[in-house]
């Protein structure tokens, strides 16, 4: 309860900042200051010192797994925030707001973990992507940007309708919102709620761009500012696959035999696509959207075999991803070409950003002693002990072999080959901006060397 | 037994890493004190488990469990008995005489590489040590190993000449073919016993366990090792070639102490042995026919250090044909008395090198005598030895090793005697070439002519010396009552067996040998006391060009692998596994450029395949699930 009210109540105080404060340094500090403290107010709650008791009617539920995915999320928008707010400066004017939209989503995502009605779920999502929609196109002049809000809008309007229909079709068919109600629902309307179901998974597929819904993530995260891609494609989507695993554990669970058919369809349907079309591409930055496609095809394994493990891997994962790919956009940020040719000689020209690099594209990949390794291995092993067919754990293997094509060529292009041109330019960074990198890294290691580390608070 | 004896191997690993480790800083004194003095703290520990061993006390030191799995441990421990006790004193005596020989020999070599050098000969040291002392057959594979190492390493000791660079690899490469016999062995020792232990090995359920097939199969492929290690038909054409080491070297390791890793593999395991009748038959054969075709071999070659190489591994083949009579006594006997003369013949060789600046040509060498007193005398005192001249130490050996060929087999016996004729034949054409007649060398070098230093000649001395009494710890029965000394103290490990000789049929059989060789030595000294330029027949050329195994090898061998080779990284590899591998990478290049156009950029066409997604998986949840 401390991440909503204390979130939104920080998304209106960032608001108001920039009327009152006109020092872009200030706004930032505040921002940062703000992230901390909510970071901090949530992990008291995970500790037991929730500061509210509100009747919520069983609308909402808070569980340690909730609060812990809470934490993953702030301490990564904070990681973000401490690496790329001086970028957002950059996108436009409306410093204060996009603070504040930050921290409306991040209000979503408390919703989103925390749910425990499907009229809670929509709102979550709802909260989560009406701020996303604006930040893509908050770079108003820029065409590219406008389109991609547009389409971005478009699609998930789409998308909203899908689920609206979805829990309509579950409403009529159980009469409750409730998630708890749904799996105990009086038989009789099965073709209803199937159908409900169905729509519903579909609309979750859609936010977590698993294909074949996935069309509108190249675009979006290609056309959006480099900075809140990074956002997008990290803290929303493990938000969002937060919300997927408490709706599918409540809600498929009970005929999951019945689902795993659909989902190995649109597990494979991601791998492969996500996977191959990354191959191809020529710019990093929609590299990084097909990869975080392909990421959300292991991720959905989760769901495919659920378990206590695949619980803890979908933590482990969301934290390894997140801290991968938020400190490659990071990085990303800092290149004034963002082709694979504009990291050549980056490990000649800044030798720590090439390292650091190197190792979140190895956790990426799921290269043992980083955490992407353990990441990937429980999301397997939970799928193989869920009696999933081997076949589909091969599958998934080989895609993430094919995987280590379009990350190495990275690293290749870091390490083995020299700039060409004189203006392939690194924009220049702090120390600061390198030790928080070095931090993220660090972290990655530990996990890929300790992952019950992550685990502990899980359980109690 | 106390753990003291750990520090036998463990000086001269300190010795190697001090030297390998600072050899940068060292000045050459240090390195040579370091590098000599833990091998003398070495021989120090091993003279006096030596006399606790004269003593009685034996036994198994254990370590720490080394390997352990299932129902196998295999702990890392030592085991001092008598004959471990006798090869230390050999390896850290004769290798402390080498080292000290070393310092002045080497003397020429830049301080790093003078280090380098006495750490890779520590680090020998410290091999041939754990191989010895080892109470299991895996710590001795360690040691067995190491030696190879070592010896690949020195041999290629001036690694900027490409040629000594194959002589390494040929040496290495040789004894890896014979290592393998050694792992398959212990392989199949674990796999029927679970224990790789000597002591549990050789116990009477053991051996109970082991059918008569398991045991021949076992005993060949150590013997397979054996051959790799000592240099044995067929693995023996890197012996010669290993000559490209430094003398010294060739002294400890490819005379006195690596090469007859194979002697103590086989007087080790002599128990299994003994039980199979064909291995020893193969062994004596292989023995007999490695030291004649040597033999035959040195006598036309012409660089002194090559004749030494050739008498080498003709010796180690007499010393298998002993093991292959069941003479084990005979064949540690003579390892003994062949590393003093053979390690004196090298030292002397080495010490003549030293004077002609580098020459190795006899052709090119003569009347040194004059010049070099002590080295001449010496390698005098090793040659009687080695052709077996009575009173000197190879004369009681050989004479163990001829008795029991006689014993058991009269044709192996007869060509023992002609290779013991070959053998004096050719080391007195030696001496004679190098020593007597004129010097044929150049001005220059003739000028240069002087005695080696001090360093160089007091373990000449010594060896020599111990080439004259070594024999006296084992003399023949008709002479003393109770003379072998030597076999009675191994009757522990190798049970004494008497000759079913008479008296008589034994002193003619010495007498005969005797005589031969005092004929060939007289022949030898008509034929050469004067150099004439020698024109070889065909015969000769044959000899000459050792009898072409080596082009044999590389013909029915070396070729056929490389045209395989060949063959599978230009058609298997290149077309088959690299086209399946490309042919991979090219259909996901392919496939994503056509999946890329799905992403046309539209809403529309986007919305419309999101709707065909959904159909399908309507059409899959509702009709095609069961």
């Amino acid at each position: 309860m401390n991440a909503i009210i204390f979130s939104a109540i920080f998304g209106v105080v960032m608001m108001f900042s920039g009327v009152f404060f006109s020092s872009k340094q200030l706004i930032r500090n505040l921002a940062i200051g703000l992230m901390a403290a909510l970071l901090v107010l949530n992990a008291a709650e995970l500790q037991g010192y929730g500061l509210f008791d509100i009747n919520l009617n069983n609308m909402l539920h808070f569980t340690s797994f909730g609060l812990v995915f809470n934490c993953i999320a702030f301490a990564a928008t904070f990681i973000y925030l401490l690496l790329s707010a001086r970028d957002i400066e950059q996108v436009g004017v409306n410093l204060a707001e996009y603070f504040a939209l930050i921290f409306f989503i991040l209000c979503g995502v408390g919703i989103a973990t925390s749910f425990n009605s499907l009229l809670m779920l929509f709102l979550a999502i709802e909260i989560i992507s009406i701020p996303l929609y604006i930040l893509t196109g908050s770079d108003k002049r820029n065409l590219k940007s406008n389109e991609a809000s547009l389409k971005y809008f478009l699609m998930g309007a789409f998308s909203t309708g899908i689920m609206l229909m979805g829990i309509a079709l579950i409403y009529g068919a159980t009469g409750t919102f409730s998630l708890d109600a749904i799996a105990t629902a009086t038989k009789g309307f099965e073709t209803l709620l199937t159908g409900g179901l169905l729509l519903l998974l579909i609309a979750m597929s859609f936010k977590v761009s698993a294909a074949p819904f996935h069309f509108w993530t190249p675009d979006v995260y290609d056309g959006a500012p480099t900075v809140f891609t990074s956002f997008m494609a990290t803290i929303v989507k493990a938000a969002i696959f937060a919300a997927f695993i408490k709706l599918f554990e409540k809600a498929y669970l009970p005929s999951v035999a019945s689902w795993k058919a659909a989902l190995t369809f649109i597990i494979v349907a991601t791998l492969f696509i996500g996977n191959i079309t990354a191959v191809f591409q020529q710019s990093v930055k929609r590299m990084l959207a097909y990869s975080s496609i392909a990421q959300a095809g292991f991720m959905l394994f989760a769901l495919f075999g659920y378990s206590d493990f695949g619980k803890e891997g979908i933590l482990l994962y969301a934290a390894a991803y997140s801290a991968a790919t938020i400190g490659i956009f990071a990085i990303l940020l800092k290149m004034s070409d963002y082709t694979f040719d504009g990291y050549n000689g980056l490990a000649k020209r800044e030798p720590v950003l090439a390292f650091v690099n190197t190792i979140f594209l190895l956790s990426l990949a799921g290269i043992p002693l980083t955490a992407g390794f353990f990441a990937k291995y429980y999301m397997l092993v939970a799928a193989v002990k869920s009696g999933a067919s081997l076949w589909l754990v091969i599958f998934a293997v080989l895609c993430a072999a094919v995987s280590v094509y379009y990350y190495f060529r990275v690293i290749q292009a870091m390490y083995f080959k020299t700039a060409t041109t004189e203006d392939v330019t690194t924009a220049p960074v702090t120390i600061n901006f390198k030790v928080i990198l070095i931090v993220l890294a660090a972290i990655i290691v530990l996990l890929g060397l300790f992952p019950h580390w992550l685990f502990t608070k899980v359980y109690f | 037994m106390s753990k003291i004896v750990a520090l036998v191997p463990l000086l001269p690993l300190l010795g190697f890493l001090i030297n390998g480790l600072l050899r940068k800083q060292l000045s050459k004194t240090a390195a040579g004190i370091i590098g000599s003095g833990t091998v003398l703290g070495a021989f120090i520990i091993s003279v006096l488990l030596f006399i606790d061993v004269r003593n009685g006390k034996t036994g198994v030191v254990e370590f720490f469990p080394f390997i352990s799995f299932d129902t196998v441990k295999i702990p890392f421990a030592f085991l001092v008995d008598q004959l471990t006790a006798i090869y230390l004193l050999i390896i850290t005596g004769v290798g402390f005489l080498i080292h000290v020989y070393s310092t002045a020999y080497m003397h020429d070599e830049e301080a790093p590489h003078f280090a380098r050098y006495f750490a890779y000969l520590n680090l020998f040291v410290f091999s041939m040590l754990l191989l010895v002392l080892g109470a299991n057959y895996v710590i001795m594979f360690i040691g067995w190993e190491g030696v190879g190492l070592c010896s690949y390493l020195l041999i290629g000791y001036w690694f900027k000449n490409p040629q000594y660079n194959n002589a390494a690899k040929k040496a290495f490469v040789m004894n890896r073919i014979g290592d393998l016999g050694f792992l398959l062995a212990v392989f199949w020792l674990l796999a029927k016993l679970s224990t790789v232990t000597y002591g549990e090995v050789f116990s009477a359920d053991a051996i109970k366990a082991l059918s008569q097939t398991d045991i021949t199969i076992i005993t060949l492929l150590f013997f397979v090792a054996a051959t790799g290690k000592s240099a044995q038909i067929p693995l023996y054409t890197w012996l010669p070639d290993a000559m490209a080491g430094p003398t010294p070297v060739s002294a400890l390791i490819h005379a006195a102490t690596m090469v007859t890793a194979g002697i103590y593999l086989v007087a080790r395991t002599n128990i299994l042995f003994s039980m199979a009748e064909t291995t020893q038959h193969v062994i004596a054969w292989i023995g007999v026919a490695t030291a004649l075709l040597a033999a035959t071999i040195a006598v036309k070659q012409n660089d002194i250090k090559k004749v030494l190489a050739y008498s080498t591994v003709s010796q180690l083949g007499y010393m298998f044909l002993a093991l292959g009579m069941g003479a084990y006594t005979a064949a540690v006997f003579h390892v003994m008395t062949h590393a003093f003369f053979k390690a004196l013949l090298f030292l002397g060789s080495g010490s003549v090198i030293h004077a002609m600046g580098g020459e190795q040509d006899i052709r090119k060498m003569g009347g040194l005598a004059k010049h070099m007193k002590i080295t001449y005398f010496t390698f005098l005192i090793g040659c009687l030895a080695i052709a077996g001249v009575p009173m000197f130490s190879g004369f009681f050996s050989k004479d163990a090793i001829l008795l029991s060929a006689y014993e058991h087999n009269k044709i192996i016996w007869g060509i023992a005697l002609l290779v013991a004729a070959l053998t004096t034949f050719y080391m007195f054409r030696l001496l004679f070439l190098t020593f007597k007649g004129s010097f044929r060398g150049t001005e220059e070098q003739q000028h240069h002519l002087h005695e080696s230093p001090r360093a160089m000649t007091i373990p000449l001395i010594i060896l020599g010396v111990l080439s004259i009494v070594g024999g006296y710890i084992s003399v023949p029965e008709v002479f003393v009552a109770g003379g072998d000394k030597l076999g009675q103290f191994l009757a522990p490990i190798i049970p004494l067996h008497t000759h079913a000789v008479s008296h008589m049929e034994e002193y003619a059989l010495m007498g005969g040998t005797t005589l031969l060789v005092a004929i060939v030595i007289v022949f030898a000294w008509n034929k050469y006391k004067t150099y004439k330029e020698e024109t070889n027949g065909a015969f000769g050329n044959l000899l000459e060009n050792k009898w072409y195994v080596d082009e044999l090898y590389n013909t029915i061998i070396v070729k056929p692998i490389n045209w395989l080779a060949g063959f599978i990284e230009n058609v298997l590899e290149r077309s088959g596994i690299d086209a399946i591998v490309n042919g991979v990478g090219r259909a996901v290049q392919y496939s994503s450029r056509q999946l890329r156009l799905l992403q046309s950029g539209q809403v529309g066409s986007y919305v419309l395949l999101m709707i065909a997604g959904m159909v399908l998986l309507f059409v899959l949840q509702f009709f095609l699930k069961k």
